[in-house]
């Protein structure tokens, strides 16, 4: 989905009272996706009472004020994402989702609302049950982050609480890059002798693995210019995928000259799938670029 | 020999540079032996070849091992590759350039066609 998220600053909150014994906490991030294809800005009705089942409206009005959260009625989400995007308008504003008690878990503010709930239900399902929407008018930052504002403090006033997933350090409802895997070593260091050489350590590596990739450097910071696209590309075809960093002298030593053996390939990166050299990185470029990946992978 | 139909500009500006830089050295460039050794092996159509081994000057590799010409771009055309496998395209160019892989030749980016991909349609 073509949605980046931003993290706001502290800045929202400074000016926020809660009357409530605990104190504001010093940081609340909402999040702001911006949606890569900017709609004009609309003036959307607000969202009626009905769930919205319609194509959006399309007619523009003049500035309606925010509602307040207590007023909103909240839509349920569907499961089915086709559904989601017809009943959430994909405009921007403030959206507050809530769990199957009803309770509201989190306060956001997208560029993309359909979108971002989208996001929400893939990621946290059992926390999305229903969302209340406001559609902000001329939705530039300061008004979304003033209509955040709102929702929050009639939440707080009324509750005293700030919903969990506002808390400082709750990264529930933030998009996240996915958790990279560490790199996998061949041996145990340096210094233990091996009892299975390096040759068969490599061959059981690539047959027990769908895909590999030899890369100089990890897979989080690499070394070479090669192998940096090698990832990019596995990384943006969403492959599940092992790396092995051929500069490990501590943990792979000597398997640069072993692997160059084992394959006859005199290079690096090197990305095998199912046991079998593809090629390095001229190669996957080119098979990314042709398509030819994602069936390779899939097989 | 075939003929060689197609050279590049910069690799003959960057030859024509280099040979006038080491003018005392009598060996032939690496980027030179790479022509004729894929030439002779391959039978190349076409035959580009790019120096660009200043583009990785700050390789720590390169660094270490102290030769000048490291990283090269190749495009290669011939009737050797027909019916086979990328894989196995590239492992005859480095088949025939396994001498100067050893001798400090870091990398190769390599295109291989055969003619008839590279024809018009």
């Amino acid at each position: 989905m073509a949605t980046r998220t931003v993290g706001l600053s502290s800045s929202p909150l400074r000016s926020l009272t809660s009357s409530s014994s605990h104190p504001p906490p010093t940081r609340i991030t909402p999040t702001l996706s911006f949606a890569s294809r900017l709609k004009p800005a609309l003036a959307l009705p607000l969202l009626s009472a009905t769930p919205r089942r319609s194509a959006r409206p399309r007619s523009p009005r003049v500035s309606a004020a925010l509602k307040n959260l207590s007023e909103t009625v909240p839509v349920s989400v569907p499961a089915d994402s086709g559904e989601l995007v017809r009943r959430f308008p994909s405009a921007s504003g403030v959206y507050a989702v809530h769990d199957g008690e009803g309770g509201l878990q989190f306060v956001g503010i997208s560029r993309n609302i359909a979108a971002s709930i989208a996001g929400h239900r893939r990621s946290v399902p059992e926390l999305c049950c229903s969302v209340k929407v406001g559609v902000v008018d001329e939705p530039d930052r300061a008004a979304l982050t003033q209509a955040w504002k709102s929702w929050m403090e009639e939440h707080m006033t009324a509750t005293g609480k700030v919903p969990p997933g506002n808390e400082s350090g709750n990264t529930t409802w933030i998009r996240q890059p996915p958790k990279k895997k560490p790199d996998l070593r061949l041996t145990p260091g340096r210094h233990m002798q091996l009892t299975v050489p390096l040759e068969e350590l490599i061959d059981q590596l690539v047959k027990e693995n769908k895909v590999v990739a030899f890369i100089k450097g990890s897979r989080s910071a690499p070394m070479c210019g090669f192998s940096q696209r090698v990832i990019g590309i596995l990384e943006s075809e969403g492959v599940d995928y092992e790396s092995v960093d051929v500069l490990d002298e501590e943990y792979n030593c000597g398997l640069r000259e072993t692997l160059k053996k084992y394959t006859n390939w005199p290079t690096f990166p090197q990305v095998f799938v199912d046991g079998e050299l593809v090629g390095g990185c001229d190669i996957l470029s080119s098979m990314f670029e042709k398509g030819e990946l994602s069936s390779l992978f899939k097989k | 020999m075939l003929p060689v139909r197609s050279h590049s500009r910069r690799v003959l500006a960057s030859l024509r540079v280099r040979m006038a830089s080491r003018a005392s050295s009598a060996m032939l460039s690496r980027a030179g032996r790479i022509r004729s050794k894929l030439q002779s092996s391959l039978e190349a159509s076409v035959l580009d070849i790019e120096d660009v081994s200043h583009q990785h000057a700050g390789h720590a590799a390169v660094v270490e091992s102290g030769a000048a010409e490291t990283h090269f771009n190749v495009k290669i055309v011939s009737s050797k590759f027909e019916g086979k496998s990328l894989v196995s395209r590239h492992r005859l160019v480095y088949d025939a350039l396994a001498d100067e892989l050893r001798s400090g030749l870091h990398a190769l980016s390599i295109v291989a066609k055969t003619p008839q991909e590279v024809a018009p349609k």
